[in-house]
């Protein structure tokens, strides 16, 4: 049904106009304090629609009578709210009389002022840690930052009239009713009731008022409209006059949750909003709490239930809990529990001793004018994931892309077989980029080192890396990588892709804690680092300009395809490879070079899943997958890693400790028949679990399946045939294939 | 009226006494349900817990009251599935209504990673009776009609794990049935009373001190949280523990039709409508330990937009209100239970982001370890001397914030 | 819209008293993006006094000038934190949610981000 308004007007003043009651009932308060002008807005429920301004078209909807508002169905994307980000000393909220003043006088002290106001159209949501304040605008979100002080000058909500019938239409408070009158809202005849508030009307003379009564109102009447109202007047005798609307004046309530909500923060109440809340009469019968529609009876049965404390009734009756955030019910709740603390015999009830004579509101919890999710999440993105300099080259290559250890990855081409085979036997280019790499110099590097790392730092040659395990202070395997001496005070160091975001805050804190003359490099981003593999892959690198040959696990740096490269000799995937790092910025360049030198030697590239397979054969562990929080070099059948003769490395009186106790279980090799099972897969002896498969995969090579587990000893042994998936599997030792890794160092 | 106000509970209050046989800190969830089950299944009744705010008043009413039992270690499966099946009965014990409710739990999977976690998980929840399956993104989409398969075009559902018997609770209802049926039985919970110090003999723990006087106890049990390595420090017990916080959030009341319990371990959030309507959401503890209840906009942001990447429906919904609990973290993401090493002195701690859903298991072991001075056999595992001797419970993933 | 480039950074970490003692070439844009290291644009190299320095060209960054005005709305929209109001100046902080380092001068500015997180970066500030 199309109703007309005037500029200005708000959708409920619109909707008085036409005779409406947005919702269906309830005393309204135009001031956006209680819930019951509440609808739904252009298909967004729950809106106030008297901080709304009308618009044309706007299609405003009643909640259903039996039911809540329907969840919005489709699964469409709707445009995203943008953020402002505004910054200044003093953010004032409420431009009332005790606001203004506020402002001027930060104004006057030299301080930029920010001030809200939701008559200015901005609802201010909540104030926030390192104190931000949230409000929302018909244009978008704001984040007014504030550096000294936030001052909260909401002003007093009006307290509303519990009685039986206060759910009717045709109940409004004295300032609604001023409101609307001024609005030219017909309010028909009016009762006006001081129930403890005083009520001056006489700025709206449009007013018909037929009478003006101090006491309470015993009753609203009328069945969905106001009929009259019964009242009693303070000398006990009570009258019942007909009307239209009734104004009831209850007196105020602070409007601070705001302020109770930023406990700790520097944000003040002024004015009225920092008033002592009236307490308005024990309600008797009636409703307290609309939105959750709890009654006066309601609070007295969870009273005789033992429930005597504001939370407790909050929590058992859900009053307050709604969307007005206790506005309405909250003053009523404690009055309530005020008069029955009061009464009560505290030999009966010992628990009330330990109670406030008048209660505190229940916690304010944010955010006081609701805002949709959209809203909220304005300004807001998803953690973002870093690419490498070759992302766009895997994407034009048609790669399958995944977030793998924190980066995008390509997980295969589109034929993960024929990557394989060409690893095998010919050679294959891979994007590790995201191996974390770090560069340590100065005079303390070797010790530095030499505690951090469980192998022998100083036996390894200039020129030369090595394989390490990482570990934390409780033994317990980190991360791996490569140690690579520069010179006698320089280390190039690498961890894998998943560990590379820790280590250098690992590296830093450990060099401050034991004090040392270390200066620190990450470049990790900054270097891009291509895995050239294969039987050919030196075939390939001597066409692009490698001159001298590489030594197993040794390095240095060589011009390939005219990219300064530090080239790594060590091997993965168990063929002959070269790490080739360099500049980010020429990755590509590299890639393609490569691409083009090697295409008569079938070269192709090889995706992650391609790696994991090959390594899997090879029966390299990938910390993360393979290993867990409590894996120590024992259970992973590494303690080859460890040099438990040195003096001291991290994590060695941890494993000195846990070394005595019996092992438990280890990270073992398997065999079966194909086909693979999925990683996770259980690992059964004699019908009972005893671990679970962290790698798995069809070696194309071998013709088998390879997997490496978890295994528990029994009876103090691994047993040595168990079955996975049902099917009988062997416990073998690693690697799978190229046992004497004649391969890799050939 | 509305149907889901508290129609049954009576809860009776006393006097304290100057002793007890048992004496229990803290009125959570945990410390209520231990009284519960020492008086129904021990018939040790002279017992009092006491709490120093009202019971409840921790994250036993601040919890996104999520019970599922699809962890990723042998032993958490079978302690949880024990809790997830004393909730399934617990209406039917104590004759009130929890406001129990199987709803089925679904764990995305947006990567590889997420993929062979998510099989890993029904693997070895099947292995230890626990129902949870594998499933592919059609069947998410069956189960939540609402989701956008391609996750915005930037997390795309490859697949999930499905865990069957995953449900919610209303969490004051719990605590509240607990104490309840403890109070029935002669159990003395009393509300406002602070433990400040231990009573001691030597190391031995005979009592607590309190902002009403010494108490003096056979046994004292701590179920506190929050502040729990205080506590334990008076008793001199160290305990791994840090505190973090958590938050979550709630939108006003939809008419009912978001079915499933959903989440996304990559996408740190998780989402399920409550039986007021309500679309209730969690997301990832604060990295920084703290004891601090503030709630910070920065999570309600990024949850809010994660959240609407996955189900973009949510975007209209208006936020009702947000929250904080601080959480017990302990290092390897599951729970202490049992002695401690100090006699007279017993804990259940470290319930971290997950502890709701162990109330009734915690409750009846710990209550059967007080009674018998024995070990129950399923929180064995669980004890504290396991970090001191190698045999931590860790738990890669599957803990998750609810 | 102006494009994020490689930026020809040469990245020097030192003692901070070197870093400190170091007179940088005239032309130089030398910001101090911690304690203990410098990123430096310029056509020569000074003399570092700390014979353990670590001094190498370094590709991983991606920039662009922008004019004050375009600075202060990506700023507006993206940035929580509050721009110092001495010029010059060099600050890091959050933009969009990456990690970024800005060069503030009088009439307008250089945003620097790791080029890992190039792409991202201009999508969500329309940099493209
Ligand atoms: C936001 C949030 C969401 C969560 N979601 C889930 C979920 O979905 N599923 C799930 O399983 N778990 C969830 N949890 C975790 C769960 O809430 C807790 O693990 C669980 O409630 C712990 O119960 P409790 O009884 O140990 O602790 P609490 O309920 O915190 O009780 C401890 C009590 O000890 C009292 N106390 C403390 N010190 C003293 C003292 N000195 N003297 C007397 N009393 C004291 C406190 O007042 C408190 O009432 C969530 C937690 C949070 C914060």
């Amino acid at each position: 049904m199309p109703v007309a308004f005037e500029a200005g007007d708000s959708v409920l003043v619109t909707l008085q106009r036409a005779g409406l009651h947005p919702n269906h009932g309830g005393c309204l308060c135009a001031a956006g304090d209680c819930p019951h002008c509440l609808a739904t807005v252009n298909g967004v429920a729950y809106v106030r629609t008297c901080q709304t301004l009308a618009q044309p078209g706007m299609i405003v909807e009643s909640f259903p009578t039996d039911d809540y508002p329907h969840l919005p169905p489709n699964t469409q994307r709707g445009p995203t709210v943008s953020a402002r980000n505004l910054h200044c000393d003093v953010v004032v909220i409420g431009m009332g009389e005790a606001g203004q003043a506020a402002a001027a006088a930060a104004t006057a002290a030299g301080k930029s002022v920010i001030t809200l106001d939701d008559k200015a159209g901005q609802e201010v949501v909540g104030i926030y840690p390192e104190l931000m304040v949230v409000a929302r605008t018909d244009t978008g979100m704001l984040h007014i930052h504030a550096h000294d002080e936030v001052v909260v000058a909401t002003g007093a909500a009006e307290i509303q009239p519990v009685a039986p019938g206060n759910h009717l239409r045709g109940i409004v408070t004295p300032r609604a009713a001023t409101h609307l009158a001024a609005k030219g809202v017909a309010l028909g005849r009016v009762v006006v009731v001081e129930s403890g508030g005083a009520v001056n009307l006489s700025t709206s003379p449009a007013l018909n008022i037929v009478a003006h009564r101090k006491g309470q109102v015993l009753q609203f009447e009328g069945l969905d409209t106001l009929k009259a109202v019964v009242i009693q007047d303070d000398n006990g005798l009570s009258q019942r006059i007909e009307c239209d609307t009734a104004v009831v004046g209850l007196g105020f309530t602070p409007r601070d949750l705001l302020v109770r909500m930023a406990a700790g923060l520097k944000v003040r109440a002024v004015g009225d909003a920092a008033r002592e809340a009236d307490l308005p009469p024990c309600p008797n019968a009636g409703m307290v709490c609309s939105c959750s529609s709890v009654s006066a009876a309601d609070l007295q049965r969870v009273w005789d239930q033992g429930f005597h404390e504001m939370e407790l009734v909050k929590r058992a009756t859900l009053a307050g809990t709604g969307p007005c955030q206790g506005v309405v019910c909250v003053p009523h709740m404690r009055s309530f529990l005020a008069t029955r603390t009061a009464a009560a015999d505290p030999s009966a009830m010992p628990d009330i001793t330990r109670l406030s004579k008048v209660q505190a509101p229940f916690t304010a919890r944010p955010v006081v004018r609701q805002l949709t999710l959209g809203e909220v999440a304005a300004g807001a993105h998803h953690h973002a994931t870093p690419r490498t300099g070759l992302d766009a080259e895997h994407r034009r290559l048609g790669a399958v892309m995944d977030r793998i250890g924190g980066w995008w990855r390509p997980w295969h081409y589109g034929n993960p077989l024929a990557e394989y085979w060409a690893v095998r036997e010919a050679v294959s280019i891979g994007d590790v980029s995201t191996l974390g790499k770090m560069i340590v110099s100065g005079p303390d590097t070797l010790a530095f080192l030499e505690r951090l790392y469980p192998t022998k730092v100083s036996s390894i040659a200039a020129g030369r890396s090595r394989y390490v395990l990482i570990l934390d202070e409780r033994g317990y395997v980190m991360d791996d990588g490569l140690i690579c001496k520069d010179s006698d005070t320089r280390y190039t160091l690498t961890f894998t892709s998943g560990g590379s975001s820790h280590a250098e805050m690992w590296l830093r804190d450990w060099a401050e804690g034991w004090n040392m003359d270390v200066r620190i490099l990450n470049q990790t981003m900054s270097l891009g680092a291509i895995n050239v593999t294969g039987p050919l892959a030196t075939q390939l690198l001597q066409r692009a300009g490698l001159t001298q040959p590489y030594k197993f696990m040794q390095h240095g740096h060589a011009s390939i395809a005219n990219v300064p490269c530090r080239v790594y000799r060590l091997s993965f995937t168990g063929e002959v490879s070269y790490e080739l790092h360099h500049p980010v910025d020429q990755s590509a360049k590299l890639w393609r070079t490569l691409m083009t030198l090697g295409a008569d030697l079938g070269i192709r590239p090889h995706g992650l899943q391609t790696l994991l397979q090959l390594r899997l054969e090879k029966g390299h562990v990938i910390v993360g997958q393979d290993t867990d929080f409590d894996s120590t070099p024992r259970r992973i059948g590494m303690e080859w890693a460890l040099r438990m003769d040195k003096v001291d490395f991290l994590g060695k009186p941890a494993i000195e400790r846990t070394n005595k106790t019996v092992l438990d279980k280890q990270l073992v090799g398997f065999e079966m028949s194909a086909p693979a099972t999925f990683e996770g897969a259980n690992i059964m002896y004699e019908g009972e679990y005893v671990g679970y498969v962290t790698s798995s995969t069809h070696s194309p090579l071998l013709g088998k399946v390879v997997m490496l587990g978890w295994l528990k000893l029994v009876n103090g042994a691994l047993p040595s045939e168990v079955m996975i998936d049902g099917r009988l599997a062997r416990r073998v030792d690693v690697p799978f294939y190229d046992k004497e890794g004649g391969r890799a160092r050939a | 009226m509305n149907e889901f106000q508290e129609q049954k509970i009576n809860l009776t209050w006393r006097e304290p006494k100057r002793s007890y046989d048992v004496v229990i800190v803290g009125g959570g969830g945990h410390g209520l349900a231990a009284a519960y089950y020492l008086a129904t299944r021990h018939g040790i009744t002279n017992v009092a817990v006491l709490e120093r705010n009202y019971i409840g008043s921790g994250n036993s009413g601040r919890n996104t009251t999520i019970i599922r039992a699809n962890y990723g270690i042998p032993e958490s499966v079978k302690f949880y599935q024990r809790s997830v099946d004393l909730y399934q009965s617990l209406e039917a014990e104590t004759d009130r209504w929890i406001m129990h409710k199987q709803k089925g739990l679904i764990n995305i999977a947006h990567n590889e990673a997420g993929l062979r976690t998510e099989r890993a998980r029904a693997a070895v929840n099947v292995a230890f009776g626990s129902k949870t399956d594998f499933i592919t993104s059609a069947e998410v989409k069956k189960l939540c009609p609402q989701i956008d398969l391609s996750g915005g075009g930037e997390y795309p559902v490859l697949g999930a794990s499905y865990h069957h018997s995953g449900s919610t609770a209303r969490h004051d209802r719990v605590v509240w049935a607990y104490a309840e049926g403890a109070m029935r039985r002669g159990v003395d919970v009393h509300q406002r009373i602070s433990v400040t110090g231990m009573l001691k003999e030597g190391h031995k723990v005979t009592g607590v001190q309190t902002t009403a006087g010494p108490i003096s106890a056979k046994v004292v049990m701590s179920a506190v949280g929050g502040q729990v390595t205080q506590l334990a420090d008076m008793a001199g017990v160290r305990l791994p523990i840090r505190s973090h916080p958590l938050q979550a959030f709630v939108t006003n009341h939809y008419s009912l039709s978001f079915e499933p319990i959903l989440a996304s371990p990559a996408l740190l959030f998780y989402v399920s409508q409550t039986a007021r309507g309500e679309m209730l959401m969690g997301a990832e503890i604060d990295r920084q330990p703290s004891y601090s209840y503030g709630t910070g906009h920065h999570l309600l942001q990024t949850t809010s937009y994660r959240a609407i990447t996955l189900l973009p429906f949510l975007r209209d919904l208006r936020i009702l209100r947000q929250w904080t609990g601080v959480c017990d973290m302990s290092p390897d993401y599951s729970p202490i239970m049992g002695f401690t090493g100090v006699e007279g002195f017993v804990i259940t701690s470290g319930w971290g982001t997950w502890g709701f859903k162990g109330i009734p298991a915690s409750g009846e072991q710990m209550a059967e370890l007080i009674a018998t001075g024995k070990i129950p056999e399923l929180i064995a595992p669980f004890a504290l001397d396991r970090f001191a001797r190698d045999r931590t419970m860790a738990d890669r993933g599957s803990a998750g914030t609810h | 819209m102006p494009e994020l480039k490689s930026l020809p950074f040469t990245r020097i970490v030192a003692t901070p008293m070197a870093l400190d003692a170091t007179i940088w070439p005239a032309e130089a844009l030398a910001f101090r993006a911690a304690n203990d290291e410098v990123l430096l644009l310029a056509s020569s190299l000074p003399t570092i006094a700390d014979p353990h320095a670590i001094i190498l060209p370094d590709s991983g960054f991606v920039g662009v000038w922008l004019s004050a005005e375009a600075l202060q709305a990506i700023f507006e929209q993206h940035c929580e934190w509050a721009l110092p109001a001495t010029r010059p100046v060099f600050v890091q902080g959050a933009v969009a949610g990456i990690a970024a380092k800005l060069w503030l001068e009088a009439e307008r500015g250089l945003l620097i981000v790791p080029a890992a997180y190039g792409h991202d970066f201009a999508e969500r500030t329309g940099l493209a």
